[in-house]
């Protein structure tokens, strides 16, 4: 079987090809006004260079961060609102917080629909469903009147318990879609996040009508220009829960697509610790600005449905503008390679957030970076070797990288050498990481001690031990080809759909019928998509109730059996959730009512089965080298041995100290650890000391 | 001589003690049970060194705690002393006089040992839904009606947890099970937070934090002297008029400046009430101190070496200092005030640096069932925030506490209200070169068409707007009416008839700066998005805005 995958991100473009399990890829500059040309570009390249005609493929898969571009840049369409009379500043007043404490300055993002494009329609539902004031049809005619005048482009409509009582905004976007010209978008709040909160509901379906002319024409353009070169398979698109989708779902929730390329890359990492038969992994994936975490647990990521986009205040949390779609649930820390070490008011030694980025990038670049950066830090104690960085296409400068941490980390903190700033910077990073690895895992009720660390981009194999050792975790996998990232994760993702019904009622109280109605339509709706983006597997349906003690703030999920019957299942809940609670707090509430908060509702295809093969390697010790390697702890420099992955053989164990190495990354087997290459080409490192 | 390893390690466990703070903050979040602890983070944990002196806290938590806290830790040690603690043991109390200023915060404290020493300690505060007596009112007239206090006590005896105060706890709250799990929580995320210090202490083979305290204490103490050396030494005055309870209260304040610390006398203020608004000198403490490290100090973090350097004083019996037994339910009204003052008194030493005044105390609207249905839903109504130099101020944003509202979907199904509107009250937010942000207007009434009861009790600036700055104009006061022609003047109960309503405009954040130097770009943005009408803007940017008309003609 044939298939492509593109990921197109702001600055590369890349395509990966999957022919009956053998990949080849190719990295080309993405084109921002029209990005379907450089993928087209580039995939008949890679094609060509394969001998591959594009009519044999049978499916492509894409991820885009186009709308989450859209949104930062402000570039997306001319948006309405219409929404509940007495309701429009909600999409302005958001939460009504301020997300720091001490920091009097914060900006807020501008709303993605002014004031006076926020149109308030007549109309009431009630928090039990029933309608309190139905909308008279002049005033959605004056509604119209106006939004033609306005020119508007797309238009979002959101009113007040529409999660419960969908009726109103269907009829009002009936009615608009009708009086409007045909190019204008009309979105339905309770389509697009059929959730309580109506913030956070109104604030995703503006976005989603922001972005939707923008991605609906692009995704157009694409499947067009697709054919036209011969192409007659499946056009599917990434979903940020992890899923994948059709075009034409695709373009009428495009903000479902938001986080498509992070969520390639924890699909990559899901799909290895499958093969590894790891069953709880932490994947962490560090790059040249920030770090990704992402817990994965019997081979699934863990997928929320909260996330931010766009935050307009120091990346921080609370500053974006909320969108409830499902999402691979993943941290974000401001450590990469690029990070900015100094001191700060107190005298203290800081690492990050800035980001001296690629460009100038860290001072041992040498194209005018002035900054001490992590890199630079890993160069100076000998981690990573100058020869080589970056498989030869950056030349480094690392005298500069020294003197940058000389001047400003080595001497502000009164230590004696630089080696030791060096260090300091390197174990602040870990400490960082590690840090927000076990806050992370603790939100989620998590025991991070319990996990194996998979890490991946450029600078996860040099960090991992150390963070390891941090957390307690034992066991550390580097991948083959953890490079090709996102692309290649595309290729092991199923074909699914996600769908949450808000119930809020005690779950004693709950209607059975009436919730299965409600349940079957969902699942109608999503088994539609699923089926229609040609999955030729086995479908696979889940259902997830999120229950809590009434007046709580810890929702847990609990699995149920979408076959069963309804009755029988809301009666099975209250038992589990209970041993859950206790097994998690040591404590349970005793007759406190457990509320049913949401059902979560999806359908996926089997993954599509193209495991690449392993490739045996025979061993090769004559390249083995020796660097000496600063420590902190005994303020002098170890022996490690050094030797090239090409050159490592399946089944041979090598002991730390060593360092192997690989055009992309470096691996630091740190003392106490021993490294193994498995038949898949993993490289597998286990901790040795106790 | 202090070793390279030494000096990386010190920079190294300041970040992990924070983070220890995180996890057990973190941890007391989900398992809360009160919205506010849950939504809005009204909570606060730290980690404590030997003596009991505060080493570091959870970024997240309010002022109110955290500041409390610091110094609630050392008062619970006198009344049960260190040499008496064994491995296991956990104190509590909910004291307003040694907690957080009123009978709802609970404070845990749990001793850390390592090799049978108390090597410091783990304290945690939050807020507990209901503790009997007559709940959330300002209408107690002393503070043996407000709730159950327990004082200083042992929560846990080795390990054995007393049953008998979880009990008193439950017997006397009407949400028993809530509380008694609230307390759970406290203790549990203390326990979470101990076994990240011990673990800490191992990977860096420490046998106590002495160390690390001096290197925390210095650092932070220094860097805080170097910023206050920033502001001219001198006595700055200010006064702040409150509506108080049925009866204006005045607030005063001196702060001296000098030689790297400040110290604040609130002698002037008015003295104690007898109803439920009075603030304890902890809590006015507490939210002072906030007030001039967001200004002077944001970056520094909270320990005993950055707010050892800010003292609060003032005589007993003041309604900043109310002794035991004036009631102190809705302390927030007067301790959320302080900031204003303390602001008002450092723009004095730095003009054009300090943010306007905004509308203070959280309205906490609390409305309950009169009729058939008993119910009781608590909710806040935020103002706006003081215009700031070189921007406006936010809207519909608290300051200085951080609480957010819940949302009107989640407040509808979880009582039987409807709330008719909640909207921007256009022309609320004082004029001036940088506005104010805008206060809000909200109309509620019952879905069931049945009596409810409102308390008034943090209703405040009714009377008078907070006040602009560099020649900004007043923010619109407040106003509270029910639609039946009654208006809130005081603090008490109100009753609201069925089929009427409860229409409440929270009060706007002050302007800066002359009216007239507003940017015509920005005033026509207002007008244009109905935040400023065209009466207003001709009646308070006038020239500037008549200029406007001028040039677009």
């Amino acid at each position: 079987m044939v298939r492509l995958s593109v990921d197109i991100g702001g600055t590369f473009t890349d395509i990966v090809l999957d022919v009956d399990g053998e990949l080849s890829s190719i990295k080309i500059l993405s084109s921002p006004l029209a990005p379907e040309q450089a993928a087209i570009e580039g995939l008949l390249r890679l094609l060509s260079s394969r001998r591959v005609p594009l009519q044999s493929v049978r499916t492509i898969i894409h991820g885009t961060t186009l709308a989450t571009n859209a949104l930062i840049e402000r570039r997306g369409a001319k948006t309405a609102f219409v929404t509940t009379k007495g309701f429009r500043d909600v999409l302005e007043m958001r939460n009504e917080k301020r997300f720091e404490q001490y920091a009097l300055n914060i900006s807020l993002p501008e709303p993605l629909v002014p004031r006076d494009l926020r149109l308030p329609l007549d109309e009431r539902i009630l928090a039990d469903g029933s309608v309190m004031r139905a909308p008279c049809h002049r005033d959605i005619g004056d509604i119209a009147q106006r939004l033609r005048e306005r020119e508007v482009e797309a238009v979002a409509v959101g009113f007040l318990h529409s999660y419960r009582n969908p009726s109103h905004e269907a009829l009002v976007a009936e009615r608009l879609r009708a009086a409007l010209p045909p190019h204008v978008t009309v979105c339905q709040s309770a389509e697009v996040a059929n959730e309580i909160r109506e913030y956070d509901r109104f604030s995703t379906v503006c976005a989603n009508a922001y972005v939707r002319p923008l991605m609906s024409h692009y995704l157009e353009r694409l499947d067009n220009a697709l054919r036209e070169h011969g192409f007659s398979g499946a056009l599917l698109l990434m979903l940020s829960g992890g899923g994948l989708t059709t075009v034409q779902q695709a373009a009428k929730t495009p903000i479902r697509l938001i986080e498509s390329g992070p969520a390639g890359g924890v699909a990559l990492a899901a799909k290895i610790s499958r093969e590894i038969g790891s069953n709880r992994t932490m994947s962490l994936d560090i790059g040249g600005t920030t770090a990704k975490i992402c817990f994965i647990q019997d081979g699934k990521p863990q997928t929320s449905r909260r996330f931010e986009v766009a935050r307009a205040w120091r990346n921080v949390k609370g500053s974006g503008l909320p969108v409830r779609v499902p999402t691979v649930e993943m941290i974000e820390i401001g450590a990469g390679g690029g990070s900015i070490a100094g001191v700060d008011a107190l005298g203290r030694l800081s690492v990050g957030p800035q980001s001296a980025g690629s460009q100038p990038g860290p001072a041992a670049y040498n194209l005018g970076g002035e900054a001490a950066t992590i890199t630079d830090a890993q160069l100076t104690v000998g981690n990573i070797a100058a020869d080589g960085f970056a498989d030869g296409m950056i030349e480094l400068a690392p005298e500069r990288g020294a003197a940058a941490i000389s001047s400003q980390v080595k001497e502000p903190l009164g230590l004696s050498s630089v080696e030791a700033a060096a260090s300091g910077i390197i174990e602040l990073a870990d400490e960082a990481m590690a840090n927000a690895a076990r806050i992370h895992s603790i939100e989620l009720g998590l025991d991070v001690r319990e996990f194996d660390l998979l890490v991946s981009g450029g600078g996860g194999a040099v960090h991992g031990a150390r963070i390891a050792e941090k957390l307690g975790i034992r066991r550390m996998i580097v991948p083959m080809n953890a490079g090709v990232g996102s692309a290649v994760g595309f290729l092991y993702t199923p074909v699914a759909y996600e769908m949450a019904i808000s119930v809020m009622e005690p779950l004693a109280a709950v209607d059975p019928a009436g919730i299965n109605q409600r349940v079957q339509k969902a699942l109608l709706d999503i088994l539609a998509i699923v089926e229609k983006a040609g999955s030729a597997g086995q479908v696979t349906r889940k259902g997830v109730a999120e229950l809590r003690y009434s007046g709580h703030g810890l929702d847990l999920s609990i699995e149920f059996d979408l076959t069963a019957e309804m009755g029988r299942t809301l009666s099975g809940l209250a038992p589990k959730f209970t041993k859950k609670f206790k097994d998690l707090h040591g404590f349970s509430l005793g007759d406190i009512p457990i509320e049913l908060i949401a059902l979560s509702i999806s359908a996926s295809s089997n993954e599509s089965r193209s495991d690449h093969t392993g490739t045996t390697e025979s061993s090769d010790q004559s390249d083995e080298t020796m660097r000496a390697v600063y420590d902190l702890q005994g303020d002098a420099k170890t022996h490690y041995r050094v030797r090239s992955r090409r050159s490592f053989g399946n089944g041979e164990l090598l002991s730390g100290p060593a360092i192997v190495t690989e055009p992309q990354t470096t691996t630091l087997v740190r003392p106490g650890w021993s490294v193994t290459r498995q038949d898949n080409g993993h490289l597998i490192l286990e901790r040795t000391a106790s | 001589m202090i070793s390279d390893h030494d000096i990386v390690a010190l920079n190294v466990l300041w970040n992990r003690l924070v983070s220890v703070c995180e996890e057990q903050a973190n941890a007391l979040m989900r398992s809360a049970f009160g919205a506010i602890v849950r939504e809005a983070g009204d909570l606060s944990a730290g980690v404590f060194d030997v003596h009991g002196d505060m080493l570091a806290q959870a970024v997240t938590g309010t002022p109110g705690h955290v500041n409390t806290m610091a110094a609630s830790v050392r008062m619970m040690l006198d009344h049960i002393p260190p040499d008496t603690l064994k491995p296991g043991d956990a104190l509590i109390t909910n004291d307003p006089w040694i907690g957080a200023g009123h009978v709802f915060d609970f404070v845990v404290v749990t001793p850390a040992f390592l090799d049978g020493r108390i090597v410091g300690y783990l304290a945690a505060t939050s807020h507990v839904v209901d503790v009997g007596g007559r709940g959330w009112s300002a209408e107690a007239r002393s503070v043996f009606e407000e709730g159950t206090i327990i004082p200083v006590s042992m929560l846990r005896r080795q390990g054995t947890l007393n049953d008998d105060i979880l009990a008193i706890v439950a017997t006397n709250s009407r949400v028993p099970h809530e509380a008694r799990g609230d307390i759970l929580s406290l203790l549990v995320s203390n326990d979470t937070g101990i076994d990240r210090l011990l673990d800490l202490m191992s990977e860096y083979d420490l046998k106590g934090l002495s160390g690390i305290s001096k290197f925390i204490f210095d650092r932070s103490e220094a860097a805080t002297a170097a910023a206050l050396s920033e502001v001219k030494a001198g006595t700055y005055s200010a006064s702040l008029n409150l509506d108080g309870y049925d009866a204006p209260i005045e607030l005063r304040a001196r702060l001296t400046v000098g030689d790297g610390r400040i110290e604040v006398d609130l002698a002037g203020c008015s003295d104690a009430v007898p109803r439920g608004i009075n603030c304890p000198l902890n809590y006015s403490a507490a939210y002072a101190a906030f007030g001039i490290r967001a200004l002077l100090t944001p970056t520094i973090p909270n320990n005993r070496g950055s707010l050892s350097a800010i003292s609060v004083s003032a005589p007993p019996g003041l309604v900043v200092s109310a002794e035991r037994p004036m009631p102190v339910t809705a302390r927030h009204v007067v301790g959320q005030a302080l900031p204003d003052l303390m602001l008002g008194c450092l723009a004095h030493a730095l003009p054009g640096k300090v943010l306007a005044e905004s509308s203070g105390a959280l309205w906490t609207m609390a409305i309950s069932g009169a009729g058939a249905t008993n119910f009781t839903s608590l909710n806040v109504a935020l103002g706006g925030m003081g215009a700031r130099p070189g921007q406006d101020g936010l809207s519909t944003t608290a300051f200085p506490s951080g609480v957010g509202a819940v949302p009107v979907e989640v407040a509808e199904v979880a009582a039987p209200l409807i709330y008719h509107s909640k909207e921007f009250a256009p022309d609320s937010g004082g004029g001036g070169q940088f506005r104010g942000g805008l206060g809000q207007r909200i109309a509620v009434g019952s879905r069931l068409n049945e009596d409810m009861t409102l308390s008034a009790a943090a209703f405040e600036r009714l009377k008078s707007g907070p006040a602009g700055r560099d020649g900004g104009a007043a923010g619109a006061p407040g106003h509270v009416e029910i639609t039946n022609g009654t208006v809130i003047n005081d603090k008490g109960n109100y009753r609201v008839p069925a089929g009427e309503s409860v229409i409440l405009q929270t009060p706007g954040g002050g302007g800066i700066g002359d009216p007239q130097l507003r940017d015509r770009a920005a005033l026509a943005t207002d007008i244009a998005q109905g935040l400023v009408t065209e009466s207003a803007a001709r009646r308070l940017y006038q020239s500037a805005h008549h200029q406007q008309e001028e040039n677009s003609k």
